[in-house]
């Protein structure tokens, strides 16, 4: 069920948890092996938290699939931006918002967030619709 | 050892890439996906938006950061993403010409950042497929004439 693109409308949210499983399983999928995302001692000497943390493609794959569901699929996603501003550390949940702040010419603009599970943002960013 | 500067511009030879639908599923899986069209066995099968990381992360920005002349660094961190998709999501089948190419290097700070581009087209058509745009922050290779703000953009880039 697609979202009715109007100022101020939210997006469902998602909230998931992350650990060795999902990164695993997203390592395999993107083809990205960096073992920073799955390997306890190898991002013990990289990691700026001195663990594994999640894919920073990962967390953009989940804000994309929160926008496709909303628009209706991936047809109607012209674009996605984001910043990766903090680490998702495993084994935490981290929550994927999206609010409606314009509609005109036929695209709808979301600002999209991500949240852990301590409240600080991990990402931000913006993508547009075509409505 | 800083970045080279000159590299700005450079386009990389192009790689071919072909959308299977195995790989869409997998792909689809492993965000939790649950448009059915992205597992079919029929012609509605598409792949879900950013499905171009699996080809424009990897292979294309691999291709740009070995090259020695670059000056790359294994201290990096992802620090944006942007995907600018064309008019019909990937089937299974299609057959992708990408070319990666570097649009900016800039210095905040200590850090530098490498913005790469890139942008993949239908190999049949010509038309564009999908552009991936990444900002690569490189970690304290910036020349120490620019060290203001360092503090800042030690804060750049998680991913």
């Amino acid at each position: 069920m697609s979202l009715t693109f109007t100022v101020g409308a939210e997006l469902d949210p998602i909230s998931q948890p992350s650990s060795l499983v999902t990164s695993v399983m997203y390592a395999g999928a993107s083809t990205d092996y960096n073992p920073l995302h799955y390997d306890p001692d190898f991002a013990g000497q990289v990691s700026p938290t001195g663990a594994p943390i999640a894919h920073g493609m990962y967390s953009m794959g989940l804000v994309s699939r929160m926008l496709t569901a909303a628009a209706g699929g991936p047809e109607r996603v012209a674009d996605l931006q984001v910043r990766f501003s903090k680490p998702w550390p495993l084994g935490t949940t981290a929550t994927f918002t999206g609010t409606v702040t314009e509609v005109t010419g036929g695209l709808a603009t979301v600002e999209v967030t991500g949240t852990a599970e301590d409240g600080q943002t991990i990402l931000s960013g913006v993508g547009h619709v075509r409505v | 050892m800083a970045l080279n500067q000159s590299k700005v511009g450079t386009a990389y030879p192009a790689y071919r890439y072909e959308v299977s639908r195995e790989k869409i599923r997998e792909y689809a899986l492993a965000l939790g996906e649950t448009d059915p069209r992205y597992q079919s066995d029929g012609d509605d099968c598409v792949a879900p938006p950013t499905f171009a990381a699996a080809f424009t992360l990897t292979k294309g920005l691999m291709a740009l950061l070995g090259d020695p002349d670059l000056g790359a660094h294994p201290a990096l961190v992802h620090g944006s993403q942007t995907f600018r998709w064309g008019e019909r999501p990937l089937r299974p089948g299609d057959v992708l010409d990408c070319t990666p190419r570097i649009d900016a290097i800039t210095v905040r700070g200590r850090n530098e950042f490498l913005t790469s581009v890139v942008e993949c087209r239908f190999a049949d058509s010509g038309e564009l497929a999908v552009e991936g745009e990444a900002v690569i922050v490189f970690l304290g290779s910036a020349p120490q004439d620019d060290a203001d703000g360092a503090q800042d953009a030690a804060q750049e880039g998680a991913a």
